[in-house]
C-alpha cells in the first residue's frame, strides 16, 4: 500500500496565526519531511476566494515542492477540474511533469462550493459531466502528439499539448467523493477512483459498484485502481486518538469542509454546518478512524484487502505513521 | 537601469531537452547579479512554456534575488481571476519578486478593451477585499449585472461580520480574490503594440513592455509615444518600469531586432535608447543553447548599464 499525505500551510488556520508566506515555507518543509519519512506522495488541494488565503492552484504550489524534493510524487487532491479550461489544466500538469521529471499525479474532483463556480465564471450544474470530459481531454492531450475531441462540453480539433509531459499519459485519479454516481462514471471511463473518507461498509459498496461498471464497460482489470482519503487518528489509547480526531475536526474540518456544503444528504441536498446530532455529521465523524497504531494497521489491511492501493492520510502524526504503520505494509 | 534575461522557447526540441539549460542559466543569472528573468507564455513550439507562473514558482525556490516576470500573458481564455491568483501565489513563494506583463491585444487578436479590463481586474484583485467588477468583457463574480457601476466597486461597509464558513449556499455579489500578493503591488506591464493600449497604459500608469520581436526602430517609436502620452497625462517617468527586450549580440552585428557590437558599443546603444525613451529595464533575449557569453556580459556590459 502506498501512503500519500499533505499538511496545513496552504492557508491560515484560525488559532495558528502566521504570515502566509511563512505558511508556504512550512508546507514545503513538511513535503521534504514526508519524503524523508518515506511517504509516496504529497498533495495540494484547491479552493478559491477563501478568507484565509487558501492556495487556489495546486499544481503551482507543487512546483515549489518539486524544486525542493527529488522522489516524492506531487499530487493534487483534489484539483477542481471543471473550474479550468481542460487544455490549460493539461498544460500546467505537463509543465510540472517536466520540471519534476515525471512525478505528477492528478487527483481530479468536481468541486461543490457555489461561489467558486460563480467567481470563475463556469456552471456548477454540469460539473460532473464536465469532469469526465475534461479528464478525457487531459488523458488524450498528455498521451497523443496531436488529438481531436468532440464532447458535449469541450471540443478540440487537431491540437497539441506543449510542453509534452514526461509521463504519457499523466497519472490521473477521479476524486468522486463518496457518491455511487462518481464511481460509475469513473469505472466506465477507466479512471482510477479515489474515494473520500467513508465508513468501511460504504467504501466496500462504492468499490464494488466502481468495479462492476468498469468490467461492464470492458475496462481491463489492471486499470481499475482504487485509492482513498483515510484520516486515521492514532493514540496509545482510543481516547487519545479521539483527541487527535477532535483536533482535526476543530482545526480544519468544521471551518473548511462542513461550513461549505461538502456533505450531501440522502436527497442529494448539500448540508451546511450540520448540527452535531445530524446523521450526516455523525457518519462523517465516524469515517475519521481512531485507534492505536496496531488498530490502524488492522483497519488499513481491511482496506488493502478491498483493493485500495493507496491511502491519503493526514499529517499531524507523520512520524508515528512512518514508525509504527509503514513497516507492516512494506 | 535594470538588466534581465529571457529565452527563446520556440524550438522543435522538447522541453525536457531545452528547459534544463534555461534553468541552469537562471541559476547563473541569480549568482551573477542579473535583476530579472522573463518567461514568455507560449503554446506553439515543442519547448514553449504554457504555464510561466508555475515555471517561475519552481524558479522562485531555486533563486534568491532575481525578479520573476511572467511575460506575454494572454487574456482570451477569460481567466482574469486565475491570473490574479497565480501571480499572488508566485509572489508569496518568491517573497515579493513577482511581476506580470500582458501580451498585446494585436498579438492575441483580441479587443484592446479586454486587455485593459483584465489588467484593471487583476490590479483590483490584488488591492481590494470583497469587490465586484463590471466591464464589457470581464465580469466578476460572473453574475454581476448591468446595474453595477463600471469597473471595480467594493462591498459597502457593514456593522455586521459573518464569517465565510457561515454564509451557507449563497453566491455573494462581492468576493475577495485570495491570496493577496506578498508585496503591496507587484509590477504590471503591457505590450503597447496597438495605439488604444499604448494610450490607455500611459494614462493609467501601467508600464510598457516591448518584446524582442518588435524591430528596434518601431520599439523606440512606441516607447517615445508612450512617454509623450504619459507626460501629457501628468504621469511621472519614475512611476513605471518601462522595459525593452532585445536580442544582444556581443561582437556581432545589428539587425532589425538585435543590437550588436563590442561590450562598449552595446552599452552606448542601450544608453542611447534609454535617453530617448526613458526605459528603466533592458531584457536580453537569449537562445536556449547556453552560451559562454553570459559571464562576459555580466562582467563587462551589465555593470555599465546598472551604474
Amino acid at each position: 500500500m502506498k501512503f500519500w499525505t499533505t499538511s496545513i500551510g496552504t492557508g491560515k488556520l484560525r488559532g495558528m496565526p502566521s504570515a502566509l508566506a511563512n505558511g508556504y515555507d512550512s508546507w514545503i518543509a513538511d513535503a521534504k519531511d514526508a519524503e524523508r519519512l518515506g511517504f509516496d506522495g504529497y498533495g495540494a488541494p484547491e479552493h478559491h476566494f477563501m478568507y484565509d488565503g487558501f492556495m487556489p492552484f495546486p499544481l503551482q504550489a507543487l512546483a515549489a515542492v518539486a524544486a525542493e524534493t527529488t522522489k516524492i510524487r506531487l499530487m493534487t487532491g483534489a484539483m477542481l477540474l471543471p473550474l479550468y479550461d481542460p487544455m490549460a489544466a493539461a498544460e500546467a500538469a505537463a509543465t510540472l511533469d517536466v520540471l519534476s521529471n515525471g512525478r505528477v499525479t492528478l487527483g481530479l474532483g468536481m468541486g461543490y462550493r457555489p461561489m467558486e463556480f460563480d467567481g470563475l465564471g463556469t456552471a456548477k450544474k454540469t460539473r460532473g459531466a464536465r469532469l469526465s470530459e475534461a479528464m478525457e481531454v487531459v488523458r488524450l492531450a498528455s498521451s497523443e502528439k496531436r488529438f481531436s475531441y468532440e464532447g458535449k462540453h469541450y471540443q478540440y480539433s487537431d491540437v497539441a499539448l506543449h510542453p509534452e509531459p514526461v509521463q504519457k499519459p499523466i497519472d490521473m485519479w477521479f476524486c468522486g467523493g463518496t457518491s455511487l454516481l462518481g464511481a460509475r462514471r469513473s469505472g466506465q471511463a477507466g479512471f482510477g477512483y479515489w474515494l473520500a473518507n467513508s465508513p468501511y461498509e460504504h467504501t466496500a459498496a462504492i468499490i464494488e459498484e466502481y468495479r462492476r461498471f468498469g468490467r461492464e464497460a470492458g475496462v481491463p482489470e489492471e486499470k481499475l485502481r482504487i485509492a482513498a482519503f483515510k484520516d486515521v487518528c492514532m493514540g496509545e489509547t482510543i481516547e487519545e486518538a479521539q483527541g487527535m480526531r477532535q483536533v482535526l475536526i476543530d482545526g480544519f474540518y468544521e471551518e473548511h469542509i462542513l461550513g461549505y456544503g461538502y456533505l450531501v444528504d440522502e436527497n442529494g441536498e448539500h448540508v451546511y454546518n450540520p448540527p452535531k446530532n445530524h446523521p450526516m455529521y455523525q457518519r462523517f465523524v465516524d469515517s475519521l478512524y481512531c485507534g492505536t497504531p496496531e488498530m490502524v494497521v488492522e483497519e488499513l489491511k481491511r482496506y488493502e484487502a478491498l483493493g485500495v492501493e493507496a491511502v491519503f492520510v493526514p499529517s499531524p502524526q507523520r512520524e508515528l505513521l512512518a514508525e509504527r504503520v509503514f513497516p507492516e505494509f512494506r | 537601469m535594470r538588466v534581465g534575461l529571457s529565452w527563446d522557447l520556440g524550438g522543435d526540441a522538447g522541453a525536457v531537452e531545452t528547459w534544463p539549460g534555461v534553468l541552469a542559466e537562471i541559476a547563473q543569472a541569480d549568482a551573477m547579479g542579473f535583476e530579472s528573468v522573463w518567461v514568455q507564455e507560449g503554446r506553439e513550439a515543442a519547448d514553449a512554456c504554457s504555464s510561466p507562473a508555475l515555471f517561475l514558482t519552481w524558479v522562485a525556490r531555486k533563486t534568491k534575488s532575481l525578479q520573476l516576470r511572467v511575460a506575454g500573458r494572454g487574456v482570451t481564455r477569460g481567466d482574469a481571476v486565475r491570473t490574479a491568483e497565480e501571480l499572488a501565489v508566485l509572489d508569496n513563494f518568491a517573497r515579493g519578486r513577482a511581476g506580470l506583463a500582458f501580451a498585446s491585444a494585436t498579438r492575441q487578436q483580441a479587443e484592446p478593451a479586454l486587455v485593459h479590463e483584465t489588467v484593471e481586474m487583476v490590479s483590483a484583485a490584488w488591492s481590494m477585499d470583497e469587490f465586484r467588477y463590471r466591464g464589457d468583457h470581464v465580469r466578476f463574480p460572473s453574475h454581476t449585472g448591468d446595474d453595477a457601476p463600471r469597473g471595480a466597486s467594493e462591498l459597502p461597509p457593514s456593522k455586521e461580520y459573518v464569517p465565510q464558513w457561515e454564509w451557507g449556499p449563497i453566491m455573494p455579489d462581492f468576493l475577495a480574490i485570495t491570496p493577496k500578493p506578498y508585496s503591496t503591488r507587484p509590477p504590471l506591464y503591457v505590450e503597447i503594440e496597438d495605439d488604444a493600449t499604448l494610450e490607455w497604459a500611459a494614462r493609467a500608469g501601467i508600464a510598457p513592455f516591448v518584446p524582442a520581436e518588435v524591430p528596434t526602430g518601431r520599439a523606440v517609436e512606441r516607447l517615445v509615444r508612450y512617454r509623450e502620452v504619459a507626460d501629457a497625462a501628468g504621469r511621472r517617468r519614475d512611476e513605471v518600469d518601462a522595459t525593452l527586450e532585445r536580442r544582444l549580440v556581443l561582437d556581432g552585428e545589428d539587425d532589425a531586432c538585435a543590437l550588436g557590437g563590442s561590450s562598449e558599443a552595446l552599452v552606448i546603444a542601450i544608453r542611447e535608447i534609454r535617453g530617448r525613451t526613458g526605459i528603466s529595464h533592458v531584457v536580453w533575449r537569449r537562445g536556449t543553447a547556453a552560451g559562454a557569453d553570459l559571464y562576459r556580459f555580466a562582467s563587462e556590459v551589465q555593470p555599465m548599464l546598472q551604474s
